[in-house]
């Protein structure tokens, strides 16, 4: 049956009207086309309308400003494949380890999708917490300044060329030399060992800092080249002479810890710490006795600790206060006995003999320190090094492989004469000193991008694993060995399980599940007995050491070297993050100075004062015929007649690609430069002027002149202001044996931890009269409704131990790498415009105090005046020192908009997006932890040379759970919000309490004497809230009674006093 | 009629006629701008243009600019502030509390105090703006209902008070201020002979036709607004002192600050009017109005002030010590000794020894004494409130933080910048307004003036 219904569009279609048959066939009715309308003749004549041609020109203008308006680009890829392990938003941490020739630590790499951010400890190794420079280090990876590829006489070349022109080098004649720092890695020692074999080149290893002294003496003793490791837990007694163990000297992450783990005077018992050195170092500010030495007494001092300890002997001339220390330091080990240990810094092996004949006499070796156990870095051999730089002058040497070093910067006749190798590659991450002087480069991976092994004792190896793909056109360092020795593998991963599973294939790739384990952990126990010791021949070199020590003379100026704890060697002098971390000591950032007691200064007019406005005076060191010209900087504590230079600076002197941050900026933020339009490196390099006895350097010269030049040079301080002023209630401090007759005592009432209580009209303690005895504590007065934070929810606090905080500076670099805290620059740091959420301050003891005063009559301006100077070698306390998340915070009520506000979990939180800026926060501080974006940081030309925000590489790194501040607003510590939030998430998700330890802020985490405690003070479980109740707990500042949640833990020295 | 004992100094000299009077105020707005003035606006309009750079500059670049740093977060930016605010006082002391108690010297020189008023809490009201991080949200600050969730205002912070303080100061002033001239518009209206300037006269004064009616209710509005102002003299510098005494900072945190900071506003006001009144006088000819006696009776009240200042200084100091509090009385002992003790001393020798030159009589009734007194004293309030702002913060509890304070170009630029913008106003004003209330000094005219006194002493 056919269709008869009829479906119509309208009534016109259904009537067939005139106008819709017009317009039937048209697809778009009523509309001209273009042509038609073009070639319509009357169009001459047509105009158009006044309303029209506005309305027109309203389109096309608002079409055209709407045009310009730019939306930001945001280029963002998708994954098109989620990767498995990869949830944006959430963090994957990776265990590795990091080594760099100084500093060796088992870390865990936190990456956020893909990126690693974060380096903190591995906790399952149970050894040691990385520092300061081991956590700052992440920020190297995404340095601008990094190769992007193999180089061939500055220019960009590819690899094929590289491995064609090294065979061509090594098939040539001459000396072939692979030049390495001591390789802690056993794959890339087997892969060099390879290459050697197959091309008849020798391995040389060569450290920029040498313990080569040590080693000779442990061989001339022992018959063993070997550092022994130190068990500083187990000792009773420490006597350094020189070796700042806690900070530069040896194996700094795990003697840190185990010597933190002898200071807990809750144990009952403390191990004390006699220090004998020229400049203070962070060993020496935490010594219970510190006493200065000249360095050329530094033999004599350990040959009178020998003496002492056996029983009598000449100890040459000693000065004053070096001998002073003889006796308590003999003393002490005496009675500590085979729990005493003595180390020295130096790199004489005739003070080395002296100081092992000390450990022998004392029982040490097997308790204190492990020969069995050896260290297995630190081998630069200084005596092959030295001899190849011969060869190379003479042009002897064919082939130079470098690789981990970068001699042209330590030694400058290395520098000069690599320019007669031949074909010199280098393996180096950066165009360097040495990079840039060598025929070709070969860039390594960075760490965080490469595979690897790594061992720091033979007991133990620990694995180094990719956290990234490698973000430049690098190679694997071994691999280009393994290519270079034409080695049937090549493939570094693959040569790298190898070397642990000669067995291993492709197919084991993801099953073995003994390797997976271990790669988790980071690290596989090694069955490995220590190597037998002979002590049959030690001390057969003791007289002639004795003779040695006893002929050492210095002049009238004597030059100790040392590192900073923050740039050490000198091989992150780039990381801006480090250099704008304040030296723990002195407090000022990017600059080496000259170190000098007051007293030498004084005599020569120099500036003792570095403010603001007022710089440091600049003097002219020479040495033998060389002479430097540096800032000169007081630092108490500085042996009279003696003078100290930081190693590790002046990067880049000849304008080498190391880094951006390694240069001095002008004040608009370009780079500044000399007259010959230069760049100027931040500091100076002092490696130049080191001292060389025997074929070893020396970390000192005894005899330099020092002269006034007259000039000045502005130093950046983040603390113009040494001492304390007498503020007890700030610092609170004791000894040991004040400590132990109350240690039972209940908090608040032992004589060195009084709880501060105000007086108050009105009987409280009801003996019918109102006198001065009636006084309540501060947390009972309340100008406010109290904030519900005890015993309601979460109470996050924190404690902060004083007694085993070193001043390290590690939770500093953690802080502002989780907070993407902005780095300023020297200008900026200069006009105490440091952005530090996190700070440690240092307070050098006077030897002035009001009661002094009012004895000698000077009165109390007088005795302030005073009270400003340190003492000339003083006590040093280092205080951390952050956002004390008052519950009565004075900043909170001051903010005109609420910006600043308590959470009720205790936190004095802070936002941003509602700060108005006007400061009255941070003024009305009294801890004065807060600070202001001044400029915008991230966008101001000022600090487009080192600020991370401001570099496309280095952005990388910041964290993306913290948001970076804009111009105006005020920031401060936020007790790492992000992560207890995390934490909590997490919690909920499992429907569990929030676990004691599950939220850890980056400080406390990064504190290698957990020193920093972090937790729920309402959660009488955890272990904050239980040393929150320990009778050394007490408040900084407790009077105002602003009742922070940070709690302090009195101060505790092995000491007799705490006078200056 | 109201009669004067012949005994007491004439506030009117020469022999001046109501027509006179009108003469003499209004004529120099008539008349062609003379040489002096054109140079003394230039200089200041180039001055404020500087200092209008200067701000956008901070603007612009940030606060950074400034010297300020982490332990000093204010300086030069508060120190101006509570400087203007201060100077603002006399105007409103002089209009209102001088009203209430009938004092007729008030009429010479209170619609030009009056307008200093104005003009320096216009200048002082910049400070606060300009040193916000981020002013482009200043208005955050008002307790504005708003979409950002539930945001209000905190009304704990005494940063608050100063804006509702410092913005009825504003509004009361000038609404004082402008009825006060409506009836001295009327006359300029009526005098001018140009249709343009006639027009705008007489749109300034809101119809005024002078008949009973229009004087009694600008007599009674005169009153009840003398009645608003008056506490606003004693509150506005109360709780600016506010912003600092309730802090915990010593040195700031001080109960004696709020009659203190009204008694030196007072003080540093009655300076600036002199500064001022000096000048104009002899520019504009207006000897016979503005003559000693005026300037003694100023003088007084400069005596009366600075001395409590003084005795506030010193109590302060007694304080320190007696209060046994260590932190306190440091604060006090690193005023006077410590780095920046200069200013203390420059304060000290300016506000509690300068004015005490005029319990002279010769002193106080010299022009030339009286000018270069007055400029100290303004010197020495402006170091007051640098002294309470930078010695105070910059060594607070914690010595760690204990810092140094260096101005920059910008903290100088922006200081001189707001006193050309201010002297350009001023400048403006006298060009261009009625700088004496002339129909209330007609009011005086048979009761104190001169030529009056004597026919009633010939009687």
């Amino acid at each position: 049956m056919s269709q008869n219904k009829r479906y119509w569009s309208g009534l016109d279609e259904l009537h067939g009207t005139e106008e819709f048959k017009a317009i039937q066939g048209q697809e778009f009715p009523g509309v001209q086309s273009v042509d038609e309308f073009l070639s319509d003749d009357r169009l001459e004549s047509t105009h158009t309308g006044r309303r029209d041609f506005l309305k027109f020109m309203g389109f096309s203008l608002t079409a055209a400003t709407l045009a310009a308006c730019e939306t930001p680009v945001i280029k963002s890829i998708p994954y098109t494949n989620k990767p498995e392990e990869v949830t944006p938003g959430v963090a994957n941490y990776y265990a590795s380890t990091f080594y760099n020739g100084q500093d060796y630590g088992q870390v865990l790499v936190k990456t956020r999708e893909g990126r690693p951010i974060f380096i903190k400890s591995n906790a399952l190794t149970g050894e040691g917490k990385v520092g300061v420079r081991v956590n700052a280090s992440v920020m190297g990876l995404y340095d601008s300044a990094r190769l992007n590829g193999p180089r061939k006489g500055g220019q960009p070349t590819d690899w094929a060329t590289i491995d064609a022109d090294v065979q061509a080098a090594l098939a040539a004649g001459g000396r072939k030399v692979v030049l390495t720092h001591s390789v802690a890695s056993p794959s890339l020692n087997r892969a060099i060992s390879l290459f050697c074999a197959a091309t008849g080149a020798e391995h040389v290893q060569y450290d920029a800092i040498s313990y080569s002294g040590m080693r000779k003496a442990n061989v001339a003793d022992y018959g063993r080249d070997m550092v022994p490791t130190f068990a500083l837990d187990r000792a009773e007694a420490i006597v350094t002479i020189g070796a700042d163990f806690l900070g530069t000297w040896g194996d700094v992450a795990v003697q840190t810890t185990a010597w933190s783990k002898g200071r807990q005077p809750e144990n009952g018992k403390m191990s004390s710490l006699h220090a004998f050195e020229s400049v203070m170092t962070l060993t020496g500010s935490n010594a219970d006795r510190r006493n200065m030495i000249k360095p050329s007494e530094a033999g004599r001092v350990a040959l009178a600790l020998l003496n002492g300890l056996t029983g009598g002997g000449n100890n040459g001339d000693l000065s004053e206060s070096a001998a002073a220390g003889i006796a308590p330091a003999v003393a002490a080990l005496k009675a500590a006995g085979s729990k005493g240990l003595v180390v020295a810094g130096s790199n004489d092996p005739n003070v080395q003999l002296i100081v092992n004949a000390c450990n022998r006499a004392l029982g040490a070796y097997g308790t204190t320190v492990d020969l069995e156990n050896a260290w297995v870095l630190g081998r630069g051999n200084d005596e092959a090094f030295a001899a190849l730089v011969a060869d190379m002058a003479a042009g002897k040497v064919g082939t130079l492989l470098i690789h981990g070093v970068n001699p042209a910067y330590t030694s400058t006749a290395f520098a000069t004469a690599l320019g007669k190798v031949k074909a010199s590659i280098s393996t180096s991450l950066f165009a360097d000193e040495t990079a840039s002087r060598c025929t070709h480069i070969a860039p390594d991976h960075h760490w965080l991008e490469s595979w690897g092994d790594a061992q720091r004792t033979t007991k133990r190896v620990d694995w180094v694993q990719p956290t990234i793909s490698p973000l430049f056109d690098s190679r694997a360092a071994g691999s280009s060995f393994l290519t270079w020795a034409n080695n049937p593998e090549t493939d570094w991963y693959t040569f790298l399980r190898q070397t642990w599973n000669p067995n291993y294939t492709a197919d084991q790739l993801y099953t073995d599940a003994a390797w997976n384990s271990s790669l988790h952990d980071g690290f596989m126990a090694l069955e490995s007995e220590g190597l037998p010791v002979s002590f049959e021949g030690a001390g057969s070199g003791l007289a002639a050491a004795k003779q040695a020590v006893m002929a050492t003379k210095g002049g009238a100026f004597e030059l100790a070297f040392y590192q900073k704890n923050t740039i050490g060697q000198g091989d992150q002098t780039a990381n801006p993050m480090l250099q704008e971390t304040p030296d723990p000591l002195t407090k000022i950032t990017w600059d080496n100075y000259v170190t000098m007691a007051k007293s030498d200064m004084d005599a020569m007019g120099l500036n003792t004062y570095i403010g603001q406005e007022k710089p440091a005076s600049v003097v002219r060191v020479t040495v033998g015929g060389q002479s430097v010209e540096m800032p000169a900087m007081l630092l108490p504590g500085q042996k009279p007649g003696t003078i100290g230079i930081a190693l590790g600076y002046g990067r880049g002197a000849n304008g080498e690609e190391v880094g951006k941050a390694a240069f001095q900026m002008a004040e608009n933020g370009d780079f500044l430069r000399d007259a010959n339009s230069a760049l100027v490196p931040v500091g100076t390099n002092a490696f130049p002027l080191l001292g060389s006895a025997s074929g070893l350097p020396q970390y000192e010269q005894l005899n330099v002149a020092v002269e006034a030049t007259g000039a000045t040079y502005a130093l950046a301080s983040t603390q113009i202001h040494s001492t304390d002023m007498g503020r007890d209630s700030i610092v609170k401090e004791t000894t040991f044996g004040a400590y132990f007759a109350e240690r039972k005592a209940a908090k608040g009432s032992a004589s060195w931890n009084k709880l501060i209580r105000i007086g108050v009209h009105e009987d409280v303690n009801g003996d019918g009269v109102i006198n001065a005895q009636d006084s309540k504590p501060t947390a009972a007065f309340d100008l406010w409704h109290e904030h519900p934070v005890e015993e309601v929810g979460h109470r996050w606090g924190m404690t902060i131990d004083l007694t085993t905080c070193t001043g390290c500076s590690a939770c500093v670099t953690a802080c502002h790498i989780e907070n993407n805290v902005p780095v300023v620059g020297k200008d900026e740091v200069r006009r105490h415009r440091d952005m530090h959420w996190m700070r440690i301050d240092r307070f050098f003891a006077s030897d002035y105090s009001l009661e002094r005063g009012e004895e000698e009559g000077v009165g109390a301006i007088g005795s302030y005046r005073r009270m400003e100077d340190p003492a000339e070698n003083p006590q040093t306390v280092h205080m951390p020192m952050m956002c004390q998340h008052c519950n009565h915070a004075p900043c909170e009520t001051v903010c005109p908009v609420a910006a600043t506000t308590h959470s009720n979990e205790g936190l004095n939180q802070m936002t941003y997006n509602r700060c108005i800026g006007t400061r009255y926060c941070a003024n009305n501080c009294p801890y004065k932890v807060r600070r202001f974006n001044w400029f915008n940081y991230p966008g101001y030309k000022k600090f487009m040379n080192f600020n991370p925000s401001q570099d496309n590489l280095t952005r990388m790194v910041l964290n993306p759970d913290v948001t970076v501040r804009s111009r105006g607003v005020m920031e401060k510590c936020s007790m790492c919000v992000q992560r207890i939030q995390e934490g909590k998430l997490n919690a909920k998700k499992a429907g569990t309490k929030v676990p004691d330890g599950a939220v850890v802020t980056a400080c406390a985490e990064a504190c290698p004497t957990n020193a920093i405690q972090f937790g729920d003070l309402n959660d009488k479980q955890s272990h904050v809230a239980a040393v929150s109740e320990n009778n050394r707990a007490y408040h900084a500042l407790e009077e105002i009674g602003v009742q922070p949640n940070i709690f302090y833990m009195t101060k505790v020295r092995n000491t007799e006093s705490t006078e200056a | 009629m109201q009669r004067e004992a012949a005994i007491r100094e004439p506030l009117i000299l020469g022999n001046k006629s109501y027509k006179d009077i009108t003469d003499d105020v209004v004529g120099p707005i008539q008349g062609p701008a003379p040489i002096g003035w054109k140079i003394m606006i230039t200089i200041s309009a180039i001055i404020a243009v500087y200092g209008v750079g200067s701000i956008l500059y901070l603007l612009g670049t940030g606060i950074g600019v400034w010297g300020l740093n982490k332990t000093v977060g204010w300086s030069w930016d508060i120190t101006n502030f509570v400087w203007w605010v201060g100077i603002g006082h006399a105007g409103t002391l002089i209009s209102a509390v001088l009203l209430l108690f009938r004092q007729k010297w008030r009429m010479a020189i209170n619609r030009s105090a009056e307008a200093m008023t104005i003009f320096a809490v216009i200048m002082a009201a910049t400070f606060p703006g300009i040193h916000m991080g981020r002013i482009w949200v200043s208005y955050w600050v008002l307790p504005l209902p708003n979409q950002f969730g539930s945001l209000w205002v905190n009304f704990n912070s005494p940063l608050l008070w100063d804006v509702f303080a410092i913005s009825t100061y504003f509004s009361v002033s000038l609404v004082f201020w402008y009825i006060g001239l409506i009836p001295d518009f009327a006359t300029i209206r009526d005098r001018m002979v140009k249709p343009l300037p006639k027009k705008i006269y007489g749109i300034l004064a809101f119809g005024w036709s002078g008949r009973a009616k229009h004087w009694t209710r600008f007599e009674e509005v005169s009153l009840v607004l003398a009645g608003i102002a008056t506490p606003l003299v004693f509150s506005v510098h109360s709780i600016v002192s506010m912003d600092f005494a309730t802090s915990v900072i010593p040195g700031w945190h001080t109960t004696i600050f709020p009659p203190y900071f009204v008694s030196g506003a007072v003080f540093s006001g009655f300076a600036m009017v002199q500064t001022l009144l000096l000048i104009m006088r002899k520019g504009m000819k207006l000897e016979n109005y503005i003559h000693v006696k005026h300037v003694e009776y100023m003088n007084i009240v400069i005596i009366v002030t600075g001395s409590i200042v003084g005795v506030a200084y010193l109590t302060e100091l007694f304080i320190s010590w007696y209060s046994g509090v260590e932190y306190e009385s440091y604060a006090f002992i690193n005023r006077f000794s410590g780095p920046y003790s200069w200013s203390y001393w420059i304060m000290m020798t300016c506000n509690v020894i300068s004015p005490q030159l005029f319990w002279f009589k010769k002193i106080r009734r010299s022009l030339i004494a009286t000018f270069i007194l007055s400029i100290v004293v303004n010197i020495g309030m402006w170091f007051e409130r640098y002294v309470i702002i930078v010695t105070s913060i910059h060594r607070d509890y914690n010595p760690s933080s204990w810092g140094e304070f260096h101005p920059s170009s910008m903290d100088v630029g922006i200081f001189i910048g707001t006193l050309g913008i201010f002297f350009t106003l001023f400048l403006g004003f006298a060009r261009f307004f009625p700088v004496l209330a002339l129909n209330e000094l007609k009011t005086i005219l048979k009761s104190s003036g001169e030529a009056y006194k004597k026919q009633h002493d010939n009687h």
